[in-house]
């Protein structure tokens, strides 16, 4: 296998338009790691996910995987990467035409000639890892939104993928599923080897699972990576907005409340009138 | 012109799915998904297709008659009825029904798969989203299309023999004899030259309409509009085309 990093992104820039999306976002991923993206919503961790896909190119920069570079390679070979990873969607993204288990089985059918009983037999042992078991039948519409990630999570390591991207596992999961997710999420990386890339902003699953950490910014910041290391390494950050952040504090480097005068700016798109102040 | 791009290329690809990855030991189409396609565009649209076509032979037989009546002539109406029914208006209609029940369908599945991020998980799970979604839709709309249109044909004539019988005191075995005497192969082989066309036509313009939608649920249902819409008029556009083609390679012989 190929030596070095697993995933290995170098000043990714994207614009939309005239926003900056990310800028000049840099990290690597070694094997076996658990690498966890941060921030507050909308500060472009899906998007980053997306760029590392390759269903997104950048303005500039370089994203590669197992030591391929990803924005520049042509369907064929992404057609081929990507079956080496499996992508669990933040939606689940399941094809609603399609029962739960028919689903899962997706992967398989398609893209590997395998007996219908070991294909079933797969089916309900990924559906039982993520403690699904009995829902084949149903669609997609008759489940729970939570559900419906767990099937997307079961159908993204149908294939027993190297590497497994995960964009908010576990938000509108109650405390136990999230526990069972993060759980299930430690065995594959930590017993089967597998490197794992969750995007999220639990708090408390991201310290749970995460070996390595990357935290992308806000307003001003927003699109560069703040802090990145260990948990611990970020856990003690001395960057207030990090701090901010993982404690959950309304306020902070991103502000609660406005000045007065920067409030009156933006909401008139000029300096308070001098003749008013009396 | 953006969009005429990307619609040869949906027919490239399409074309390329179905006669060459095959051979290359690529996954082929599932026949499963094809049959699937097959009762849904075709087998489900049998009775909106047969009333339709009873009304369009029923109308035919009744103005031709009144017509031909003037010149005492009614003995015509039957090779009326299998000229415009075979050449042209089986076809027509059975074209308009399929792009109102399946090409609207088509369009509304494929945009609402895009928009919830379906379109992007089979990109992700290296599944090509034209030979998942689009080629058995397409397989299906050629083969049911000339399947409606024959059917189509029968229940017309079926259409203009209740007239023939009820309102013009013909007797079944004429009507029978006529209609087969008055209809030549080069009538039927112009219908079903059209059918294929329009299934084609059909499938790629509302396949490829439902794959560039953008923006929500709106987004969804403005490409459907455009869709039938854009059907609609391709399809008379084209039929005319067809039509004169057949005209002028006729023209000769008669």
């Amino acid at each position: 296998m190929s030596e070095g990093p697993i995933i290995e992104v170098k000043d990714l820039v994207r614009k939309f338009g005239n926003r900056t999306v990310l800028n000049g976002v840099s990290f690597t991923v070694d094997k076996g790691d658990t690498m966890i993206i941060m921030g507050g919503s909308g500060c472009g961790k899906s998007t980053l996910l997306r760029h590392i896909i390759g269903s997104l190119k950048p303005t500039s920069g370089s994203v590669k995987i197992f030591g391929d570079e990803v924005t520049t390679m042509s369907k064929k070979d992404l057609e081929r990467l990507r079956l080496r990873f499996g992508m669990n969607f933040q939606f689940g993204a399941l094809l609603q035409s399609l029962t739960v288990g028919e689903n899962v089985a997706l992967p398989l059918i398609e893209n590997s000639k395998v007996d219908p009983e070991i294909v079933d037999l797969v089916v309900k042992l990924k559906l039982e890892l993520v403690g699904l078991t009995g829902f084949e039948n149903l669609k997609p519409s008759e489940i729970s939104g939570g559900m419906r990630k767990r099937v997307g999570l079961a159908r993204a390591v149908a294939l027993d993928p190297e590497l497994l991207f995960s964009d908010e596992p576990t938000s509108g999961l109650d405390p136990i599923m999230t526990a069972v997710i993060d759980q299930l999420t430690l065995d594959l990386t930590r017993k089967l080897d597998m490197t794992a890339v969750v995007v999220t902003h639990d708090m408390t699953s991201a310290f749970r699972i995460g070996t390595k950490m990357i935290v992308l910014g806000a307003g001003k910041r927003a699109g560069t990576v703040i802090a990145a290391g260990t948990p611990e390494e970020v856990r003690n950050s001395p960057d207030l907005e990090v701090q901010q952040f993982i404690k959950g504090e309304p306020d902070g480097p991103v502000p609660l409340k406005l000045a007065p005068e920067d409030y009156i700016v933006r909401l008139l798109g000029q300096e308070r009138p001098k003749s008013a102040t009396s | 012109m953006a969009g005429l791009s990307q619609f040869f290329s949906l027919n490239a690809q399409i074309l390329y799915w179905i006669f060459v990855a095959p051979f290359q030991g690529k996954p082929g189409v599932r026949a499963s998904a094809v049959f699937h396609q097959m009762v849904n565009i075709g087998v489900q649209a049998v009775p909106m297709v047969a009333l339709t076509s009873m009304s369009i032979g029923v109308t035919l037989a009744m103005q031709g008659a009144h017509e031909l009546s003037r010149m005492g002539a009614t003995s015509f109406v039957p090779d009326l009825l299998s000229l415009s029914l075979l050449r042209e208006l089986a076809a027509l209609m059975t074209g308009v029904v399929v792009i109102g029940r399946s090409g609207s369908a088509i369009t509304a599945e494929l945009g609402t798969m895009k928009v919830s991020e379906e379109i992007e998980a089979l990109e992700v799970m290296s599944i090509n989203p034209i030979r998942f979604l689009v080629v058995p839709r397409f397989i299906a709309l050629v083969i049911m299309m000339p399947c409606l249109v024959v059917f189509s044909n029968y229940i017309g004539f079926v259409g203009g023999w209740i007239i023939c019988l009820f309102a013009l005191d013909m007797n079944t075995m004429s009507y029978i004899l006529r209609i087969v005497d008055s209809a030549h192969t080069m009538d039927l082989a112009s219908g079903m030259v059209k059918s294929v066309v329009f299934g084609w036509l059909i499938a790629t313009i509302s396949s490829q309409k439902g794959l560039s939608v953008s923006g929500g649920a709106e987004g969804v249902g403005k490409s459907t509009t455009d869709s039938v819409v854009l059907c609609i008029l391709v399809m008379l556009v084209v039929d005319a085309f067809i039509t004169a083609c057949f005209f002028f390679i006729e023209a000769p012989v008669s």
